[in-house]
């Protein structure tokens, strides 16, 4: 007679919680020590899960990734920004990035990615 | 599930907050702009993280490193990331070095003050734990992404 009416995650079993041993992935922006990356690891993990080909990524691996994506947002925000300033604008716009991803050869593999 | 990968955005106001910062202070950014530059972010994750795994299975292994990363960082042209990519990476390595150091600590203050029962269930808690190297956390990893 186990109760399986009614929601159906039977979590009711005595057995080592696995939500103990897990660290959280996400480090606290406020604390100083921990400002090594804004981005939340958990977000990142999941676009690594995202790719059928990988079969394992390390904490190390997904820690980086994140750091690169902000380095990576800095560069194209720096990058566009140039674009714009020709302009005389203050205000970064839309086609100050596709400028940028044209110009710069690095950012060729966003080409058609944005749309 | 139909979700393209390209639509696991990374949070709006982190990605804001990155941009204004590498920007001069008073300049803005239009809500499209912002919302191209995370999608490019997404992208560029997602292309890095196939190069890395390119190099992993170059190397005939089935976990992503950090030097898989690095390596790709330099085949997609982005040299210029490496060196302060590696100097995060030594940062964070050596937090996680003092977060296991504590968690240790707590580890043998626990068995100390605990019955034998409880020593028990603590154990099986303890044996994710319990390995030093590397590959423990890898293997945390694996049953996360596996589900």
């Amino acid at each position: 007679m186990a109760a399986a009416a009614g929601n159906g995650t039977p979590r009711e079993e005595e057995g080592p919680s696995g939500e103990a041993a897990a660290p959280p992935p996400q480090a606290p922006t406020s604390a100083p020590g921990a400002r090594l990356s804004r981005l939340p690891l958990a977000r990142v993990k999941a676009l690594v899960k995202a790719d059928p080909d990988v079969t394992l990524a390390g904490q190390e691996a997904i820690f980086i990734l994140a750091r690169a994506a902000e380095l990576f947002v800095e560069t194209i925000a720096k990058d566009a920004y140039c674009c714009a300033q020709q302009g005389k604008r203050k205000t970064l716009q839309r086609r100050d990035l596709d400028n940028a991803i044209e110009a710069v050869d690095e950012f060729a593999f966003l080409e058609g990615t944005l749309d | 599930m139909a979700e393209r990968p390209e639509d696991l955005n990374l949070p709006n106001a982190v990605i804001t907050r990155i941009i204004k910062e590498a920007l001069p202070d008073g300049v803005n950014i239009s809500k499209e702009a912002r919302s191209a530059i995370s999608r490019a972010a997404s992208v560029f994750v997602l292309y890095a993280t196939s190069c890395a795994n390119n190099f992993a299975m170059k190397g005939k292994r089935k976990t992503l490193n950090a030097s898989d990363v690095l390596s790709a960082m330099e085949e997609m042209e982005f040299q210029r990331f490496v060196t302060p990519l590696k100097e995060a990476l030594e940062a964070y390595r050596r937090e996680q070095k003092g977060k296991k150091e504590a968690s240790e600590q707590k580890k043998k203050d626990k068995d100390k003050k605990t019955d034998s029962e409880e020593q028990d269930k603590s154990r099986e808690e303890d044996n994710d734990e319990d390995e030093e190297r590397l590959d423990e956390e890898e293997q945390n990893e694996e049953e996360e992404l596996d589900n």
